[in-house]
């Protein structure tokens, strides 16, 4: 390739700077920059944790063009460890999380306890949040459980699972079905699998009963 | 109890910021020259995001390259899923993977767009890496996860397509919407290499 020929490639950036062409580039130190950086220095440096509650969603900072399902699950994030410390604060405490507002977690895309310990009590009484349930709705990737009893991590009427965009399959790893009774445990916001969470079966409630007391 | 108190350490939170202030802004242009505006936004704060966690792994002497390296296999991602969604709905539009330019880019020379998105992609990837992230082939290898002495070699193949392409609509636009264009017996390398 010759000198030319290098030189139309170079000038042919569609992004080249100083270019009439250029998009708008967002500084770190723009407002923007900063908010989009703080939001993902508060995610945990696992996996994305707990959605939001609905009354906080308006709250949530996020980048003025990410309007995608995508980053509102950063910006949830943010909230969402806020949410989860009250939530665990409010179950001794009694103040800071307002009854009759859903739970919400998520079907990541790992769980918390990927490492697959063998299922126990001892590993179950681990877990920040344990209920029983029963599947009211599912919608594509989002599940409604109504809780029947909550053992740990909660006291809300409701639970709502979400697989994030793009990984609806995971919600299959808990076959959930409308109507049936759901035993599920989460950990940083996302639903424990490796047998820790599934069908209310005989072995799986006394599993739940020995961990937590019945 | 699961605990991971790492995204409040202050040390890995002074240590991103710092990796932010230097790639930032590149990486934006890396995905705007590759995707929409909505896309690349999204890729970006993906992007981020993955330096955040693995901010332990990017390594110290090729910050930016490693980075690109992550923005580029999340769009790849983002285009895989993207084509699964839109798979019944105007395939071919989704599908024009490569470059993306500005609606008001006044660009000088359309013909090597053109050539450059005629291009297999492996080619065309080590040719912008080249030419607009203005990368050495040793930095290249770190965006592919590849050699540098396999990408010296992808690199000069990359070239000499790249000039037959061009060649190829030169010679298509020639003689009809061309009225001021030299002939091709002017164009420089049109009967060489």
């Amino acid at each position: 390739m010759n000198d030319d020929l290098e030189t139309r490639l170079r000038a042919s950036d569609p992004m080249a700077p100083g270019g009439t062409g250029e998009v708008p580039i967002e500084a770190p130190t723009s407002p923007e920059g900063r908010r989009r950086l703080e939001a993902i220095m508060s995610t945990p440096t696992t996996e994305p944790s707990i959605e939001q509650p609905h009354e906080q969603r308006t709250e949530a900072p996020r980048a003025s063009r990410s309007r995608t399902p995508w980053f509102a699950g950063i910006a949830a994030a943010v909230v969402a460890v806020i949410a989860v410390g009250a939530i665990i604060v409010g179950s001794n405490s009694g103040d800071s999380v307002v009854a009759g507002d859903p739970m919400e977690l998520s079907a990541g895309p790992s769980d918390a306890l990927a490492s697959c310990l063998a299922p126990s009590a001892d590993v179950l009484r681990d877990v920040e949040v344990a209920f029983a349930g029963t599947v009211t709705t599912i919608d594509g990737e989002v599940v409604t459980l109504e809780v029947t009893e909550w053992y740990v991590g909660g006291d809300a009427p409701a639970v709502i699972v979400t697989a994030p965009a793009g990984l609806e399959a995971l919600i299959g790893s808990v076959p959930f079905a409308v109507g049936d009774d759901f035993l599920v445990s989460a950990t940083g916001g996302v639903v424990n699998y490796c047998g820790l969470s599934g069908a209310a079966t005989p072995e799986m409630q006394a599993m739940y009963d020995a961990a937590f007391g019945g | 109890m699961h605990t991971d108190h790492m995204h409040t350490d202050p040390d890995r939170r002074a240590r991103f910021e710092e990796l932010a202030d230097e790639v930032y802004e590149p990486l934006q242009r890396y995905l705007r020259r590759r995707a929409s505006a909505d896309a690349a936004d999204d890729a970006f704060s993906e992007t981020l995001l993955t330096i955040w966690r693995r901010l332990d792994d990017v390594p110290a002497d090729a910050r930016l390259p490693w980075c690109y390296g992550v923005a580029r296999r999340i769009l790849s991602n983002q285009r895989r899923s993207e084509r699964r969604r839109l798979r019944l709905v105007d395939r071919l539009a989704t599908t024009a993977d490569g470059i993306v330019p500005a609606p008001e880019d006044p660009d000088p020379f359309p013909e090597v767009r053109v050539a450059l998105a005629a291009l297999p992609e492996r080619d065309r990837d080590v040719l912008m890496l080249w030419a607009w992230e203005d990368l050495a082939p040793r930095e290249i290898a770190v965006v592919l996860d590849t050699t540098p002495n396999a990408i010296s070699l992808r690199l000069s193949r990359a070239r000499a397509k790249l000039a037959d392409e061009i060649r190829r609509q030169d010679e298509r636009g020639a003689g009809h919407t061309r009225d001021e264009a030299p002939t091709r017996d002017e164009i420089p390398g049109e009967h060489g290499s």
